[in-house]
Order: structure tokens, then C-alpha cells, then sequence
């Protein structure tokens, strides 16, 4: 049944590299969407939960990447690795910038910290079988989110209405250099959980609970960041928001989410079936951060 | 009556716990769960973000030489013999020791020779870097540490006394026996030169080619075992040096060529985990050697900034060329795609 069968696009295939950056976060204001804290915050979670998460897929992949035969494979994860590695740091370093504009993001980043260390940490299984199932599982896992990481990055590649509302543009910079490399990397986790397991039950399964991880995390990073921003006296944030500014364009739209459900969970679905590794590559080499900031 | 009593010790005892439930969430948001550990995120190392610092005030502290106090906030802090980058406003990229107070995180100082049939970078430092004008840096990194050693002769060569300067102050410090050869064209033209002659006073030798010619290194031959050489200089100085040593020692240098990331000299690498011994050699990476070994490794950039390839060192002096590791980290592990052994032997924890 050969619909059954995952069919990569052969020409969405590009050798990865990590790429050094830098960004300048001087300038950027607190609401960098300018008078739109929600939709500032919203993408501000990224800051929260990159750095520790992409930290942890690099963790569980130098675990996972002695089990790789396949060479060329093996060249797409190491790529893949670095480029997390740097998307980590990169993230990383705009907290320091929202802990001086007064937004401390210690007790959420504790929290994620605690979450990808221990709670998705080696030990969480005891040793033998269990573990090594624990490691599959967590394969999965990072193929599932990272559905969502090139989901993500397509969007913003071609999210104009950020361009039009005056979004900071070194934090623009930062999320579309992310994002055109998720897209350029987003069939590595999928192909590497296809060749050292594949099954269709772990990957329902670990995509029900990346999705609500991600969801209930996100909620409260959001809710973190305007609770706690000193600049807001009605720090309200709701789902109908979300939609609202999903409509708008400044934030992905709700449908367009729900959408992409049925696709990562279709037996047929590969991951350079969505997504444009042209435009990914052509962003990347005009990006000012990617290209040193120099 | 002694329902009443049962129900107050219930409803006190009640409360007590809920207090102490309280003051436990307080403290650890996810109880039952212990306390969170203060996070690594949140703190980046700023490895992607550019450092700016501004040129706060300029002296001339000899003929032809500049020198630069930059200030900017929360500056790592540095060991005697580091250097770092400037990005000057063409784009060019030009190294310098620093040369003021390692314990100071506000500010950096760095001395600047002008060259002037050089390769355009320390003029643009003496025309361009006025006080006000905002730079790039990049660094501090250290290519020169200062071992710790009971005694140091250092040998320091015009404008080299800048890695030397700090060393002297430390090694005075710490009391450690210590004497300095200072060489240059003329007294006019050797920077510092009063305050390295009230700090050591007759330990400082001082040798102006116009008043002595060259200095009389031949002492060095005869140092005991223990004393650690440091020099930085003219390349001509840095030979005598390594020429007047007794067979089987040499000096530690500091050569100001551009940034080199690739080869250097052969050294060999002890796996310890896996019990294997292997030779890196001098036009190889430490990571390809190992990796013949451990093909499994993991490693990404090759070019030291995305941090994965980083190992733990057991014992060896490590040679550091990557731009991202902090200096806490950098005692007791490497990033092994472009750093290499200061000495002969290095053992990994693999």
C-alpha cells in the first residue's frame, strides 16, 4: 500500500549547518509588537521554553545517535543538533534583556527547567528495556514537537502582518532565522524516529502529549509573562485573544492549527510535504543575524 | 466533652498542616516535589549577542602607543595573559592583550603599538578609536595562562609587556620569586616602564637598545627546574629566548598572528572510560582523531560556537580556541572541534 508509506519530497533536502549569529538586543523595546503586549508575550514564550526544551533535544539525540546506520542520516542529525544548540542559546540570550527591561523570567524558566531536566531527564525510567524505550519514546516526542517548530516557522517566514504593525526588527530577525531553519531541518526528527522505530501507536501517542504539553505550558507562559509584566494593569489573556489575533495575522490562526492535526497523524505524512526550503535557505542567506550580525 | 476536644485538636491540627503545606509551596512551587534548582536558561552567555563597549578614555602611556580604557556593563572576567578582539569600524579584526585589572568587570585596557607598515590595524585604532566612539569586541579569550609556579622570569618585548604587565602584578601578588626582562627601542618609546621598575624594582631588568643593545639572555640556561619562561615580543626576541633555554625546555609565547583554529603540533590523547590511547596529529582536529575511535561522538559546527562537541579534560594543560565557553568551564572540559593541548598529553573523560 504505497500510500501508506511516508513519501519524502527528495528536492526539500539541503545539507544543514549550524550558522553563528548574533543579535543586538539594545533597542528592542518590552512590547517589541508595538501596543500589543498579548501578542508580544505569546511569542515571548518561545524565550521560555526554547532554551532548556532545544538544550533537551540535543540531549536525547547524542543518546539516540549511536543507533543511526544510515550516513546520511547521521550528517542531517548532526546538522540538526547544532542548529538546536544555537537556536537554544540564541533564545537564551534575550531573557537577560527582558529581566532588564523589569520582566524576571526566573521562577517560569526554574519551572521549565525542572520539566526537560528531570521530569523528561534520563532517570525518569529505571535502567535496561525501560529506558531504552523511554529514549524512543522521547525520539517521538521531539519529532512531534518539531511538527509544530516548522509549523511555526513557516508561519512566521511569511507572517507580514508583523511587518506591517512595526515589530521590532532584530526580534523578527531572531524568530524568521529560527524559523527558516526549522523549516529547512523539519523532516531530521521525523526521518530519525522512522528509522529507529516508526511505529504509528508511539507516534499517536506522543503526539497527544506533545500537543497538550505544548498547549498547557504555553497558556501559562503567556499568563507568566503578563502577570508579571510591570507595564500592564489589565493583564488579561484569553483563548478568544488568541483567535482574534490569529485572525489578524500576527499570531498563527486557530483553524490553520487545527488543520495541521490530521496531517502530522495521516500514515502518508512526511514532513517536506509542507513547508518551502527555498524560501527557508533565500531568508537565512539575506538574514543580518545569520549572516554574523557583522 | 471529649467529642469537643477531639474535634479542636483535629480542626488545630488541620491548620497546622495547612500552614505547613503553605510555607512548603512557597517555596517549592511544584510540591510534593523538592525545591526547583535555580535555572541555567534565563542567564545566557551571550554568545550570540554582540558586545559593545565604549572607548572611555585614551592615554599615551609611551611614544607611538595608545592606550584604550573601554568601558562597558557586566564584562567577564579575565586571567593575566588574555586577549581580546576588537572589531574596528572598517570590519577588521585585530588582537590585544589586556592589560589592566582583571578583578574589574566595568571596564577593559588595552595598549596599541602604531605599525606603521603594518596591516592597517593599529592605525585605525590611533585615528579612529576616539573617547566615545562605540566598538565591538569579542572575547576575552586566553592563549597565554599564567601556570601556577613558585618562580617566573619574564621577557617582555616593547609593546609585549601588555600580557606581561598583568602576570607581573599577579605573580607579585601571589609572592611568588619573580624577575622581568623588559627590552625596547628606547626608554621613550617602552610603555610602562615606571610602574613595572617601582614594582619590581632590581628584579626588572630594564634594556634599552639605544643605551645596552640587546639583553643577555643566557641565564636562562641556567634556571632551575620549576621556573616557569614567559615571553612576548618581536619574533627576534622570542627566538633568543627559546635559544638561550637548556635543552628539553621552552618558553611559553605569545605570537600575535591572525586567530588560528586549525593545526598546531602534534600531542596524544589519552580516552580514559575507553582505555585507548591515540596521537593527534599537528594538521588534525582533536574531534577527527577521537571520532576514528568513537564514531558515535557527537560534535556539530567544527568551528567552536554551538558548544556540542564539549568533553570533560582529566588531566593536561588544554590549549582554548573556541569563543564560548566561560572560564569556570573552561578548567575542567574543551570543546574538542578546534581546541587543542597547550603540552603533550591530554586525558578525556570518554
Amino acid at each position: 500500500m504505497s500510500n501508506t508509506q511516508p513519501a519524502p519530497v527528495a528536492s526539500e533536502h539541503v545539507e544543514l549547518k549550524a550558522r553563528k549569529v548574533s543579535f543586538d538586543w539594545e533597542e528592542t523595546p518590552l512590547h517589541w509588537v508595538p501596543g500589543d503586549p498579548f501578542t508580544t508575550h505569546t511569542i515571548n514564550v518561545l524565550h521560555l521554553l526554547l532554551p532548556a526544551g532545544e538544550r533537551w533535544f540535543v540531549h536525547v539525540y547524542e543518546q539516540a545517535l549511536p543507533y543511526v546506520t544510515d550516513d546520511r542520516l547521521r550528517e542531517d542529525v548532526i546538522g540538526f543538533i547544532g542548529q538546536e544548540a544555537i537556536h537554544s542559546q540564541a533564545h537564551d540570550d534575550v531573557l537577560p534583556h527582558l529581566r532588564k527591561l523589569g520582566l524576571d523570567p526566573t521562577p517560569y524558566t526554574a519551572q521549565v527547567d525542572w520539566f526537560f531536566e528531570k521530569l523528561l531527564g534520563d532517570r525518569t525510567l529505571p535502567p535496561g528495556r525501560p529506558r531504552r524505550w523511554w529514549l524512543m519514546e522521547r525520539v517521538a516526542l521531539i519529532a512531534a514537537i518539531e511538527h509544530y517548530t516548522a509549523f511555526l516557522g513557516d508561519w512566521v517566514l511569511n507572517a507580514d502582518a508583523l511587518d506591517r504593525v512595526g515589530a521590532d526588527p532584530t526580534m523578527l530577525d531572531l524568530l524568521r532565522w529560527h524559523g527558516a531553519e526549522e523549516v529547512e531541518h523539519r523532516a531530521v526528527a521525523f526521518e530519525l524516529f522512522t528509522h529507529l522505530d516508526g511505529g504509528y501507536r508511539r507516534r499517536a501517542r506522543t503526539w497527544a502529549l506533545a500537543f497538550s504539553a505544548l498547549v498547557f505550558l504555553w497558556q501559562r507562559g503567556i499568563r507568566f509573562f503578563m502577570e508579571n509584566d510591570p507595564t500592564l494593569l489589565d493583564p488579561k489573556a484569553s483563548f478568544a485573544d488568541f483567535v482574534r489575533k490569529g485572525r489578524q495575522g500576527v499570531l498563527p490562526s486557530t483553524p490553520a492549527m487545527l488543520r495541521s492535526v490530521p496531517r502530522y497523524l495521516s500514515r502518508a505524512y512526511h514532513p517536506s510535504q509542507e513547508g518551502d526550503t527555498a524560501q527557508a535557505v533565500a531568508y537565512l542567506a539575506s538574514s543580518p543575524g545569520a549572516n554574523g550580525g557583522r | 466533652m471529649p467529642r469537643f476536644t477531639t474535634v479542636a485538636l483535629v480542626a488545630g491540627a488541620a491548620l497546622l498542616v495547612r500552614r505547613a503545606v503553605r510555607s512548603r509551596m512557597s517555596t517549592a512551587p511544584l510540591w510534593p516535589m523538592p525545591a526547583l534548582d535555580v535555572p541555567v536558561s534565563g542567564y545566557g552567555r551571550g554568545s550570540t549577542v554582540p558586545r559593545k563597549v565604549l572607548v572611555a578614555g585614551r592615554g599615551t602611556p609611551a611614544e607611538g602607543v595608545v592606550e584604550l580604557r573601554l568601558e562597558g556593563a557586566g564584562l567577564p572576567a579575565w586571567q593575566p595573559g588574555a586577549h581580546i578582539d576588537l572589531v574596528l569600524p572598517s570590519g577588521l579584526v585585530r588582537q590585544y592583550s589586556l592589560c589592566g585589572d582583571p578583578g574589574d568587570p566595568s571596564a577593559y585596557t588595552v595598549a596599541a603599538r602604531l605599525v606603521e607598515d603594518g596591516r592597517g590595524g593599529s592605525r585605525e585604532v590611533h585615528e579612529q578609536l576616539h573617547e566615545g566612539v562605540e566598538i565591538e569586541i569579542r572575547g576575552p579569550r586566553n592563549r597565554f595562562p599564567l601556570v601556577d609556579s613558585p618562580a617566573y622570569v619574564f621577557v617582555a618585548g616593547g609593546i609585549g609587556i601588555t600580557p606581561v604587565l598583568p602576570m607581573v602584578r599577579a605573580a607579585e601578588a601571589a609572592g611568588a620569586d619573580w624577575r622581568l626582562v623588559y627590552c625596547g627601542r628606547s626608554r621613550a618609546t617602552m610603555p610602562y616602564l615606571a610602574e613595572v621598575e617601582r614594582l619590581g624594582g632590581d628584579r626588572v631588568t630594564v634594556v634599552a637598545e639605544d643605551e645596552s643593545g640587546f639583553p643577555e639572555l643566557e641565564f636562562l640556561g641556567r634556571l632551575p627546574v620549576g621556573t616557569a619562561v614567559y615571553c612576548c615580543g618581536p619574533d627576534g626576541l622570542m627566538d633568543a629566548v627559546g635559544a638561550a633555554m637548556s635543552e628539553g625546555r621552552t618558553p611559553r609565547l605569545e605570537r600575535f598572528t591572525a586567530a588560528a583554529t586549525t593545526g598546531g603540533t602534534a600531542f596524544e590523547v589519552e580516552l580514559r572510560r575507553s582505555g585507548r590511547t591515540l596521537t593527534v596529529a599537528a594538521d588534525q582536529s582533536l574531534l577527527s582523531a577521537v571520532r576514528a575511535e568513537l564514531p558515535g561522538l557527537m560534535y556539530s559546527c567544527r568551528q567552536g560556537f554551538c558548544g556540542t562537541c564539549r568533553q570533560r579534560v582529566l588531566e593536561g594543560e588544554i590549549d582554548h580556541r573556541d569563543e564560548l565557553l566561560t572560564d569556570d568551564e573552561r578548567d575542567d572540559s574543551m570543546l574538542i572541534c578546534v581546541s587543542r593541548c597547550a603540552g603533550k598529553r591530554l586525558v578525556l573523560d570518554l
